[in-house]
């Protein structure tokens, strides 16, 4: 379990010319539990501290005040840093930024050959990652040549070859086109659903959070809801006042009901709408 | 500016073993001051496409005429051709490096040999139709948001006052915040400007909001060029190539199989709204 207490974060950024500091609280009391096996979706606008948030959950940053912890190994105490780093890996929104080899498996292999396995257990691995991936036929392919998703799903497995009981991906899909997008989503719910691993996901795309079990939304460094999917993205006029998108169907459920149709508000998928239309008539 | 695309096929590494034709027999006209949206998956030929209309590519075979002219019957027009046609490429504020907001925008416009006031003058305008205000002009690009950097670069575009404006997915790796920033100030800008204005994105929902036509490229072609409506009743086809229309076009498809139909050509939540609304209150019991 991934838990924090009165987590607070703040940037500190100094200016050389006057010397004086200015302060920036991103994060302000959070308290969160993520399960084990859990997919969570963590939404907000730019600078309300999800990706703060995020790197919190790997020990990259430590709380100013409060606690995080990744099962029961505080982030603040350094000796966990490497047990930390095991649990929980990371995926960053530029896969171009994340892959170091020149060939697919030497870059898979970087991350388990950092923590002395043995190379037998390496080359399990790279055949375990790259299957959960299903990049199989990409093992001595080179990065460069592969899609944005193709190199996306590449970071994944190199994580994924860490054993990881966390994964935390900060707008994984941001910089991909809608194939890639979809290949590297429908990878996450698999790792989630057949690995048991669990899953934390930044995103903007709905369509995306729509399949967590539970969506966390941000706002100004705090947790503003933390619901299942169906009853967060119901409060429509709050999202957008948030600057956040809805789904369209929700939308639609939302105005319907809005002109004095009694349609259920908790819509989030196309069928639900087909189903609850066809009531209606 | 009208653009007029005719017969257009590029090949990349002709005569070698990289040899993709990137874009086969293209044909399209665009008539003055119209708002267009180029959509397809990566590799489908847009960004190609989009770098013919301003001479960065030249074209294998067949011509773009721009207001009739040829762009390429004469290379030493293309320096007035790309002042004309301003192309914003992917991720521009990459492009940025000056160390103020104002110095920046100012660069394309000095290299087009304007005077100190009217340089001023311009990238004033361009500032104010990005809608960056003057608080922001002496900071330092870098210290800006993802969604400021961007607008300061576009507004570097603009500033060269260009007959035609590109824009390559403006909005990519932004939030839904700034993503909406961006694509309204190009409404507003297009609005005021009535210059025409090609933009290319991922997101169909984000294009049917703005665009008169879409274009749909697919495997170096032109798949469909219409209305949104018109495009957007291809849902399945649509589905095909990767390109997923808005959850709207869906619905009404499905509602359509379940004996429920409704005008075809609506896109859009507003519309939606409308037409289920009625057709609930002359159905329903």
């Amino acid at each position: 379990m991934i838990k924090s207490r009165n987590l607070k974060f703040k940037y500190t950024s100094f200016n050389p010319e006057d010397n004086s500091k200015t302060e920036f609280q991103a994060l302000n009391g959070i308290n969160i539990d993520i399960h084990a096996g859990e997919f969570i979706a963590i939404l907000g606008h730019n600078g309300s501290g999800k990706s703060t948030l995020a790197k919190h959950m790997n020990a990259i940053f430590v709380p100013s005040e409060g606690d995080l912890f990744v099962d029961s190994l505080n982030t603040k105490d350094e000796n966990n840093i490497w047990d930390i780093r095991q649990k929980s890996g990371m995926v960053f929104q530029n896969p171009d930024n994340q892959i170091i080899a020149t060939i697919v498996e030497e870059d898979i292999a970087f991350g388990p050959e950092n923590l002395g396995i043995p190379k037998d257990e390496i080359k399990k691995r790279i055949d375990y990652a790259l299957n959960s991936v299903e990049m199989s036929d990409y093992r001595k392919a080179v990065p460069s040549f592969l899609s944005g998703g193709q190199k996306q799903r590449i970071a994944i497995a190199g994580i994924i070859a860490m054993k990881p009981k966390y994964i935390i991906l900060d707008e994984p899909t941001a910089m991909l086109d809608p194939i890639g997008r979809r290949d590297v989503i429908n990878t996450i719910e698999k790792l989630n659903k057949e690995e048991g691993i669990t899953i934390v996901l930044i995103t903007h795309f709905m369509e995306e959070a729509i399949r967590a079990d539970r969506v966390i939304v941000m706002d100004k460094g705090q947790v503003v809801l933390d619901d299942i999917p169906k009853k967060v993205f119901s409060q429509v006029e709050y999202l957008k006042n948030l600057g956040l998108d809805v789904p369209q169907v929700t939308e639609l459920s939302y105005n319907l009901n809005k002109l004095g149709i009694n349609i259920s508000t908790d819509i989030i998928s196309i069928d639900e709408m087909v189903e609850a239309i066809c009531q209606l008539k | 500016m009208s653009i007029e695309i005719k017969n257009l096929t590029y090949i990349y590494g002709n005569n070698t073993a990289f040899y993709k034709k990137a874009l086969d027999n293209i044909n399209i006209s665009i008539n003055d001051g119209e708002f267009i949206g180029i959509i397809g998956h990566t590799g489908s030929g847009k960004s190609t496409l989009i770098q013919h209309l301003n001479g960065l590519i030249k074209p294998t075979e067949g011509t773009i005429l721009l207001n009739g002219e040829d762009i390429n019957s004469d290379k030493k027009k293309l320096k007035e051709i790309r002042q004309k046609v301003g192309l914003v490429l992917q991720y521009p504020e990459y492009q940025l490096f000056e160390d103020t907001v104002f110095k920046d925008v100012s660069f394309g416009p000095k290299n087009m040999g304007l005077s100190d006031e009217e340089v001023d003058k311009v990238v004033r305008e361009a500032l104010s139709l990005v809608g960056i205000s003057e608080d922001t002009y002496y900071k330092s690009p870098f210290d800006l948001s993802g969604g400021q950097k961007r607008r300061i670069a576009i507004a570097g575009v603009i500033a060269m006052k260009p007959q035609v404006l590109i824009l390559d997915e403006p909005t990519a790796g932004l939030d839904p915040h700034g993503r909406d920033e961006i694509l309204n100030q190009i409404k507003i800008m297009h609005n005021k400007t009535k210059n025409t204005t090609i933009l290319v994105s991922h997101s169909m929902e984000d294009i049917s909001k703005l665009v008169d036509k879409i274009i749909v490229m697919h495997d170096s072609k032109v798949m469909y060029f219409g209305t949104p409506s018109e495009v957007f009743k291809h849902v399945d086809e649509l589905e095909k190539i990767g390109l997923a229309a808005p959850q709207i076009s869906y619905l009404i498809k499905k509602l359509e199989k379940r004996g429920i139909i409704l005008k075809n050509d609506i896109y859009t939540v507003e519309e939606a709204t409308k037409e289920i609304y009625k057709y609930l209150k002359t159905n329903g019991d």
